[in-house]
């Protein structure tokens, strides 16, 4: 192809990969229920060497699929076909610390793990801490904003970001920090899910490592008791570092995985974890308790080596149900809070109505739901029988006045659950932002925004309060 | 913030689908009051028009507070968030605007965690009214004793051709007639 040759004479041969078996560990993200494998991966060692990529694809007016890691969850890095995949693992070097100002400069492919080993000598971290973060890296966290266990104290990615440099798809460079005068185009960058521009170096903020950090566990005999529990905890004035929720099944999976010793019979568990100063985590930790008192069973950590245990079961839930059932697809929707048992209630219905079983894993103090749905895709119409109840979780969380993604983006996977949550106009203003910076298309093109053919589509067998969505276009 | 539209956004559609000049301020909104508030959801949305005093006054019955800073609290939410930096973009949640064609748009929501479509509530902080007619806000509070001390944002001037020319034509995106001046 042209576009190769141009490709292996304009860059060093050692760069790009191409053929069926070199771009094969490419062709999909963490979400690998999707796959497509590209024309070819570049994987550039410097930003000279992107510009070059961006000049050739632009030519052949070929897309472009900008990939860190490959761990996103929502297939926004699988590639498309007669794509070019713009790995940017290579670019990883930590450009600069300055302890005194708290900020980190960065090149795309660092990982997020990499940032806080780095400068914990002087006693700080990054706080966004996505699951993946031994291996994801701050360049796919900034396209998906990415958020983690902390998020409710210590933000997202777009709040813990000082600047970025991007390249538009003509290779130009722009700089965006958050002392800009005029519109916020740094945020809009956070999330943008590399449809608007290449992130070629990123500034981060650093927080002090707190001085201390207790968690408490608490088991319920209800799961509504437990929401319930979660809401008092922040209505008493706390906000916790970390709030997490895990139902039976998820309970039962983690330990039986990770052996911290979770109380087997408690129909939920919470986890509280608590950080700062001695004082602080000491009055925080008397008002929790207080407000915990209910709870079947309560233990609070007494070292640090106790808290990373119970910690553990609870990172290692997606793994611990993955060993229960040959697959497992994981949803990410967000609810107001106060939702939360309701919300449980519903997905065990729908458990029930689609028989598949479910563990539910959740971000409560954000109200970040991850019901993680068993299923088995040698089994015929199991995936597609999947993805429509999950495809029911997401419309319950817009129902209830939340999101279809919180932190997980939509990608391919959650592009029918769009149609869900916009309407044609607001779809329309996200095509025309997109066509600002890439007026081509070839910055990752038809992710993260569903044409509106497609939901006008969908919406003909979905009438929303008495309307029918997009009611100006027209019905096939 | 799919609230029922009420007849006070349906009268502001109109003017603005018949107008050709508009400068947006808070007695031409005539907008003003809590829409929700449920202090354990940390998450309070306003019509535009609502003084910060009046929120600052509900808040403080929760213990709870704004992170971000205002210098004059008789300003509204809407003129705060016109004319807002960084730090009142990391509490904003959600909007819903009037664009320029007078159509009434929703982005963002009521959420922490949200990262459905371009963060719109985010890119319109600090718009200065120019792109579209901010009717109601949806913003993270917290309670007191997490808010430190807050102070203005420093804001930068200079801007390059290149982002000169994006938010031009994001302009366009949002007010095609340049009603919003």
């Amino acid at each position: 192809m042209k576009i190769i040759q141009q490709l292996l004479t304009q860059l060093p041969k050692n760069i790009i990969l191409t053929g069926e078996e070199n771009t094969r560990p490419f062709e999909c993200d963490g979400l690998s229920v999707y796959r497509q494998k590209p024309l070819a991966v570049v994987l550039p060692q410097s930003v000279e060497q992107i510009k070059q990529v961006l000049k050739i694809c632009k030519a052949h007016n070929t897309p472009v699929v900008t990939r860190g890691a490959g761990t996103g969850l929502s297939g926004g890095a699988m590639p498309l076909e007669e794509s070019v995949v713009l790995g940017l693992s290579k670019l990883n070097k930590i450009k600069s610390i300055d302890e005194k100002r708290c900020l980190a400069v960065l090149e795309p492919g660092v990982r997020n793990i990499a940032i806080s080993e780095a400068v914990a000598e002087f006693g700080l971290y990054y706080a966004p801490d996505p699951s993946s973060q031994i291996a994801c890296t701050i360049g796919g966290n900034v396209a998906e904003n990415s958020g983690g266990v902390h998020c409710l104290k210590y933000g997202l990615t777009v709040h813990n970001v000082e600047a970025v440099k991007m390249l538009t798809i003509d290779g130009e460079e722009l700089i965006l920090s958050r002392q800009d005068e005029g519109l916020g185009l740094l945020a809009l960058m956070n999330g943008s899910e590399g449809l608007l521009g290449i992130v070629t170096e990123v500034t981060v903020k650093l927080t002090p490592i707190p001085e201390l950090a207790r968690v408490v566990m608490a088991g319920f005999d209800s799961v509504r008791d437990c929401a319930n529990a979660v809401a008092d905890i922040i209505e008493a004035g706390i906000i916790p570092a970390g709030l997490e929720m895990m139902d039976s099944f998820a309970i039962e999976a983690a330990e039986g995985f990770a052996n911290v010793g979770y109380p087997l019979d408690a129909q939920a568990l919470l986890l509280c974890e608590l950080d700062g100063t001695k004082a602080q985590v000491q009055a925080e930790l008397e008002s929790v308790l207080k407000v915990l008192s209910g709870a079947s069973s309560l233990k609070v950590s007494e070292s640090e080596k106790e808290r990373l245990n119970l910690w553990k079961g609870r990172k290692s839930a997606f793994p611990a149900v993955g060993r229960l059932s040959p697959d497992y697809y994981c949803m990410d929707g967000t609810i107001p809070r106060r939702h939360l048992a309701d919300m449980l209630e519903k997905i065990n219905e729908l458990s029930q109505k689609y028989q598949l079983r479910v563990a539910n894993v959740f971000h409560a103090g954000d109200g970040n739901l991850h019901p993680l749905i068993l299923y088995d895709a040698n089994v015929a119409g199991e995936l597609e029988k999947t993805e429509e109840f999950g495809t029911e979780i997401l419309k319950l969380s817009v129902d209830m006045g939340g999101t279809i993604t919180g932190e997980h983006g939509v990608g391919v996977e959650k592009l029918n659950a769009m149609c869900h949550q916009f309407n044609s106009k607001e779809l329309e203003v996200f095509h025309e932002i997109k066509a600002v910076f890439d007026p081509q298309s070839l910055l990752n093109p038809g992710k993260a925004v569903p044409e509106l053919h497609r939901c006008a589509e969908l919406g003909a067998m979905h009438v929303h309060h008495g309307k029918l969505p997009h009611p100006e276009l027209e019905r096939f | 913030m799919k609230n029922p539209i009420d007849a006070r956004i349906q009268q502001l559609q109109t003017l603005v689908k018949g107008s050709s000049n508009l400068h947006i301020n808070s007695a031409l909104l005539d907008y003003s009051g809590i829409v929700e508030y449920y202090a354990q959801e940390l998450v309070m949305t306003v019509k535009a028009g609502t003084p910060i005093s009046e929120i600052k006054k509900q808040l403080k019955k929760n213990n709870q507070a704004l992170s971000f800073y205002t210098d004059n609290d008789d300003m509204s939410i809407g003129a705060v968030y016109a004319n807002g930096a960084q730090d009142i973009s990391d509490s904003v949640l959600g909007v819903q605007i009037i664009n320029g064609t007078g159509v009434l748009l929703n982005f963002g929501g009521q959420v922490i965690k949200n990262v459905a479509g371009y963060d719109v509530a985010r890119l319109l902080v600090g718009s200065k009214g120019q792109l579209a007619m901010v009717t109601q806000i949806s913003f993270k509070v917290m309670p007191d004793t997490y808010v430190g001390k807050l102070n203005a944002a420093v804001k930068l001037e200079n801007k390059s051709v290149l982002r000169t020319e994006i938010e031009n034509k994001l302009k366009q995106v949002f007010d095609p007639r340049g009603v919003f001046q």
